[in-house]
């Protein structure tokens, strides 16, 4: 007899309803926030421009004079770091450039005679979990300026890439894209006509296949 | 998966007693789901503070997530020349333990040394290394070293500086120097530094009436004596066993309880590398045969193809009866001849002839070797036994002992404790050591200690001895000293410091230059000249350097000789002594051995070697009187029971634990342990056996009583830890064990050279998902079980490598100890005389992985050069991984294990490894950051891997190269080659995750005929054994 009567929400069921609606809503709402503040330049610390002990332009250095990037950053074809230069290397020139606004060398100075290091701010800081290695990149044709931007163009440094996981992997997938010559991979104002054409060509020639293995970077 | 079908092997294996006797405890262990699960959190008391410690992780996450963190970089001033930032060096240096040292290269990242291994180029290390050599590391960043230099003046205790300490040593000293120093003694530890001798003999002529004594605990007089009775003069004996056939070891553990232990394992390793007819490789030689007698069950002994367990003070009749057996089959033993009448008949006889046998079927290419407990008398009879078998000058060589007129170290204490109760010392410098803890019992040298006016001691940690001294130096470790060392075979080492001494410590040298106002002052300066003096000449600066940088000085091991054997009454006197002996054969006896975690008590504070399990007891965290299982049947004892020992007047109670093996009517109790000044890790744990021991007994205590106290006490072993097998009842689990672990004897491995691979049959594998396939690299790894020793130097080494935390006593009894490596020791046979199996486990990286398949968040995936990559940062911890890996080598962190570390502590860490905090599964990468190092290396040069260029930290450590690691896509690979091999197989195979690392059988090379011996099995197919002992 019970079996043939029709089941029937009970009333209490319809407030159910905006519940259900209101979940979703919010669901909806807080993982898009979540995915936005994930990607936001502001997480990604993309802009990030610390100030400095010593207002070094690069612009001026490896801009308008031309220094070479492994005048200073002489470990990073060998290396996993590109080590920031020992205070002996400012003082290599400015023991005798001593010229313009003398003051702002004073921390320089100060170091070379106590030996004590200049605490420069880290600009591109990954996470301690990942295991970047310059050596392994800069010789097989990426640009210091595929990563950092034109530093070359920058008084003061500031981060121009995202350096998050999914931006390593766009381009351990498609390295095609960023490929230069070994012999251009420092050369800030690289350019190429057909970045493609170029690209798929020095990936066959340098034998290019980027690994997206975890333990890669993570180990 | 059970396997479908296929016959149980025969051999029966089981892990331990309680395993055997299928106790409830060891089935509650195995059975439960978790094992390591404790419901602590959970539970309704705490549940609150569950609560608390939530919201206080998601306030800090909350906190943590504004902003990055602020990182800045130091660069350096100025840069040395050739110093790479963030890239590791390696600088050879050695260690020194007990008077003789190791070779070792140590890395250092950005002026922290990290870890250590051996120096390839080095005699005794030859690239492999100890768990204490690579525990070292932990203990220079030890916050509990020593610091600086302290006086106590009456109650108190003030901080002094060096300076301070040096003007007060210019006035005191300069004050003694009137008579002479005849109120001033010297204590040091045994050393063979060239530096400190010579710094020795400037003493010496600054104080001409001044006494030094040499102390050690674990010492190796009786060899040196026993040298002394047989040559009438003390000489140190060496033992080439790659050259031997047939190796006898009375009580002497060769493997791992010896200074030259590393090198000889390498050399016991050659004889036992065999090819497809049982031959060494690449060679007609047969396999090596060892046998041992023994009364505590070594880490040799467990490698032995034919074991006797004799009481200790027995080994001397054996010893006898072999001299007495080789006789009448016509060998001239000198110096015995006569002095021998065939008394009664041992129970050991049958072992002994067929043992006389053997030796006499292998002249020229066997070795005798008698260990340091046993007396004077019994080595005098191994160097005749030696040289009427014509091994001297093939297998065994001598060369000259240093110092050969010393007096013993029992008796430079006793004489040293006697003088300074008598009032006879005024002042005494210690040199290293721990007297006041490890001096004999009877000496009460604490008290003597008491009489004396000024005492100092130089020491790494402030012990027991420093809280009763004057003034408190603080020593450097050798990672930050100056020196020089020798091996057992003589070769100096320079000892290079890797950083500044942390701790402001001294080392001997500069403090006794220093105490007589010697220059140069500085230990790089007299190390220099010291060397300078022993090998001068011109062009030293670029052999300086070339020592630096290779590690030994070339040409710096003793002469060989071969000294003729002098007649004496040694052999009359050992007669005697056996025909004497029956009287105390009820008695229990009590023999002390050094301890395979804290040596004589000097490691007490190293978390690595207190959790590192003990190879045979698989003991952490302690020691415990080791019985044989008849012994506990007998006195109703198990393992965890209190026991009160009783020996030459003195009293310890101190729980036992059984070991298969173990004589009868003997029990060994390791010393170093029940520390009370050791620091924050080792206080407090074990029981101090150095309470038993008295200069008349030095090694074996007779007439020992054991008296149950009723107590039990918690020991943490991981023997039935991470079974693979649990739930599977009795038969099955007997049948499996056959399985995991395959071994036969060479004359079955000759008639069935692929026995390994038919000890389990079942259907055809079939793959449910495609296979991988792999166009790179494919790594593996072969362990060879005919070489592993299970001496455990890859746990440690792996350890350090990989920034494994240490997780604590309590931690380890619920089975959560974090080793990537472990080694699953098994026993077969009767328990009386079991025959034992070493097998290292790691992850296995299976190609066709059980976690991988599990995982909710892709945590565990696979490479494209088939590892099994971990991704701790995407884990959250449900451990489904570690309850689907059939291998059980998934760890997990319970706790955030590295929270509370110093800074100092923190520098030990590897920096290429990831630090894994709580919630985190974690398990063996085959060290992926050094795969990773070698292959960017080798593409930046454009140049192929070399074979072997690679090596996991477990493979580098290991002293008999076990453990190969390689490119399996390379059919020339040692690896590849090692896999091909008959011998290899994958355990666990038969479940298809196509494991990587695969195991070379072990076999075993008993004499033919078959040697009897009590209680053993015949080797050929017996069923299982239904002995039910607790």
């Amino acid at each position: 007899m019970q079996g043939s009567r029709p089941f029937v929400f009970p009333r209490w069921t319809n407030s159910l309803r905006t519940l259900i609606a209101a979940v979703v809503i919010v669901g909806v709402l807080y993982a898009a926030l979540v995915v936005a503040y994930g990607a936001s330049p502001q997480t990604t610390d993309v802009g990030y421009q610390p100030e400095q002990p010593v207002t070094y332009s690069h612009a001026k250095h490896a801009g308008e004079l031309g220094i070479d990037c492994r005048y200073c950053h002489t470990t990073v074809e060998q290396a996993a770091h590109a080590a920031i230069p020992p205070t002996q290397t400012c003082m290599n020139c400015h023991t005798n450039i001593t010229i313009g606004n003398s003051e702002k060398l004073t921390p320089v100075r100060e170091s070379n005679a106590s030996g004590m290091p200049i605490e420069w701010v880290r600009v591109h800081d990954l996470p301690d979990y990942v295991y970047f290695n310059h050596s392994a990149h800069v010789r097989r044709g990426v640009g210091c300026a595929s990563c950092h931007g034109r530093v070359d163009k920058m008084e003061l440094v500031h981060q121009v890439e995202p350096l998050s996981m999914g931006w390593c992997l766009d381009c351990h997938r498609r390295p095609e894209r960023h490929l230069r010559p070994v012999k251009e991979v420092f050369n800030m104002g690289y350019t190429t006509a057909n970045q493609l054409v170029d690209g798929r060509r020095l990936k066959e020639l340098y034998n290019i296949n980027p690994s997206t293995d975890c333990s890669t970077c993570h180990r | 998966m059970p396997p479908v079908s296929g016959p149980a092997t025969g051999k029966t294996y089981w892990r331990s007693l309680d395993e055997l006797a299928d106790t409830p405890e060891f089935r509650k262990f195995v059975e439960s789901e978790f094992p390591n699960f404790a419901p602590e959190l959970l539970a309704s008391p705490s549940r609150r503070r569950f609560l608390k410690l939530m919201g206080a992780s998601l306030a800090m996450a909350g906190l943590t997530g504004c902003r990055w963190p602020k990182e800045t970089i130091a660069p350096h001033g100025s840069r040395p020349e050739g110093r790479t930032p963030g890239e590791s060096v390696q600088y050879a240096t050695a260690m020194e333990l007990g008077g003789s040292a190791v070779g070792l290269l140590i890395t250092s990242y950005d002026g922290r040394p990290i870890k250590v291994e051996g120096n390839p180029g080095h005699p005794i290390s030859r690239g492999a290394t100890n768990a204490f050599a690579q525990a070292s590391v932990l203990e220079l960043y030890d916050p509990d070293r020593s610091k600086g230099v302290m006086q106590r003046q009456g109650d108190q205790t003030f901080y002094r500086s060096w300076d301070q300490f040096a003007a007060y040593a210019r006035r005191h000293f300069d004050a003694l120097r009137a008579d002479g120093g005849k109120r001033l003694c010297v204590l040091s530890e045994s050393s063979s530094s060239p530096s400190l001798a010579d710094m020795r003999e400037r003493f010496g002529r600054a104080f001409p009436a001044a006494k030094w004594w040499e102390y050690e605990p674990i010492s190796r007089d009786n060899e040196r004596l026993g040298s002394v009775r047989a040559f009438g003069q003390a000489w140190r004996t060496h033992y080439a066993l790659d050259r031997a056939d047939v190796i006898v070891s009375l009580d002497a553990d060769l493997l791992m309880d010896h200074p030259a232990a590393i090198g000889h394992a390498r050399d016991w390793a050659v004889g036992r590398d065999v090819d497809e007819q049982g031959q060494r490789r690449g060679t007609e030689r047969a396999m090596n045969r060892l046998y041992v007698v023994e009364s505590a069950h070594s880490v040799t002994g467990s490698m032995a193809d034919h074991r006797l367990a004799v009481a200790s003070r027995r080994v001397e009749a054996v010893a006898l009866h072999l001299a007495s057996c080789l006789i009448e089959r016509g060998v001239a033993v000198p110096s015995v001849g006569n002095a021998l009448s065939r008394s009664s008949r041992p129970v050991e006889a049958d072992f002994v002839e067929a043992l006389a046998e053997d030796l006499l079927a292998h002249r020229g290419r066997c070795v005798v070797a008698v260990g340091p407990r046993q007396g004077a008398a019994v080595h005098a009879l191994a160097h005749a036994l030696n040289a009427a078998l014509g091994a001297v000058g093939t297998t065994v060589s001598y060369t000259e002992e240093i110092e050969p007129d010393r007096p013993t170290h029992a008796e430079a204490i006793t004489t040293l404790s006697t003088d300074m109760r008598d009032g006879e010392v005024d002042t005494l410098l210690i040199l290293g050591g721990n007297p006041v803890f490890d001096a004999p019992a009877d000496l009460e040298f604490g008290q003597g200690l008491d009489a004396v006016k000024t005492v100092i001691h130089l020491s790494l940690f402030p012990n027991e001895t420093s809280q009763r001294c004057t003034w408190r130096l603080s020593r450097a470790h050798y990672l930050e000293s100056w020196g020089d060392v020798r091996a057992y075979d003589g070769t100096i080492s320079v000892v290079q410091p890797l950083i500044e001494p942390l701790y402001d410590g001294k080392t001997p040298i500069e403090v006794l230059a220093l105490v007589i106002g010697d220059q140069p002052a500085k230990g790089y300066d007299v190390v220099r000249r010291t060397l300078q003096a022993s090998s001068g000449g011109a062009d030293f600066d670029t052999r300086w350097r070339r020592a630096l940088h290779d590690g030994i000085v070339p040409g710096s091991a003793w002469p060989t000789a071969e000294p003729p054997l002098k007649r004496g009454g040694w052999a009359a006197e050992l007669a005697e002594r056996v025909r004497g002996g029956t009287a105390e054969a009820g008695q229990v006896e009590l023999v002390f051995t050094p301890d395979s975690h804290v040596y004589d008590g000097r490691f007490a504070n190293s978390g690595w070697l207190q959790e590192m399990p003990d190879p045979l007891t698989k003991l952490t965290w302690d020691n415990a009187a080791i019985i044989a299982p008849v012994d506990a049947e007998r006195m109703g004892l198990r393992r965890g029971d209190m026991v009160r020992l009783e020996a030459a007047g003195q009293t310890l109670e101190m729980p036992v634990t059984v070991l298969p093996g173990q004589a009868e009517g003997s029990v060994t109790v390791s010393l170093g342990y029940g520390r009370t000044a050791a620091g924050r890790v080792g206080n407090g744990t074990g029981f101090d056996a150095y309470r038993l021991r008295t200069v008349a007994a030095m090694e074996v205590v007779t007439g020992v009583t054991l008296t149950s106290t009723g107590r039990r006490t918690m020991l943490a072993v991981t023997q039935d830890h991470h079974a693979i097998d649990s739930r599977v009842g009795r038969r099955e689990r007997d049948k499996r064990l056959g399985m995991l672990y395959r071994e036969a004897d060479l004359e079955e491995y000759r008639r069935h050279p692929d026995f390994a691979q038919h000890a389990v049959h079942h259907l055809p594998l079939v793959s449910m998902w495609r296979e991988h396939e792999y166009e790179g690299h494919r790594w593996g790894m072969t362990v060879d079980l005919n070489k592993c020793t299970g001496c455990s130097a890859c746990v440690v080494a792996c350890q350090a490598e990989n920034n494994i935390a240490v997780v604590g006593k309590e931690e380890v009894d619920r089975g959560r100890e974090m080793h990537w490596i472990r080694i699953d020791r098994y026993f077969r046979g009767q328990p009386g005389a079991p025959q034992v199996a070493h097998q290292p486990v790691a992850c296995h990286h299976c190609a066709n992985a059980p976690c991988e398949q599990v995982c909710p968040v892709a945590a565990t995936v696979h490479s494209s050069e088939g590892l099994n990559d971990m991704v701790y940062n995407r884990c959250i911890g449900t451990r489904y991984c570690a309850n689907n890996c059939p291998y059980k080598v998934r760890r997990f962190n319970w706790f955030n294990n590295h929270k509370d570390l110093t800074e100092t502590e923190k520098m030990a860490f590897n920096p290429e490894v990831t630090v894994r905090a709580r919630g985190v599964m974690e398990k063996c990468t085959f060290c992926v950051q050094r795969i990773n190092a070698v292959k960017i290396d080798a593409k930046n040069e454009a140049r192929p891997i070399a074979d072997g260029e690679i090596t996991p930290a477990c493979a580098q450590a290991c002293p008999t190269q076990a453990i190969v690691f390689g490119e399996l896509n390379d059919a020339e690979s040692r690896v590849a080659r090692l896999q091909a091999d008959r011998r290899a197989y994958a355990m666990l195979g038969e479940l298809n995750v196509k494991p990587r690392t695969q195991y070379l059988a072990k076999l075993r090379n008993p004499a033919q005929p078959e040697v009897a011996l009590p209680g053993l099995p015949k080797a050929t197919h017996t069923e299982q054994t239904d002995t039910e002992h607790s």
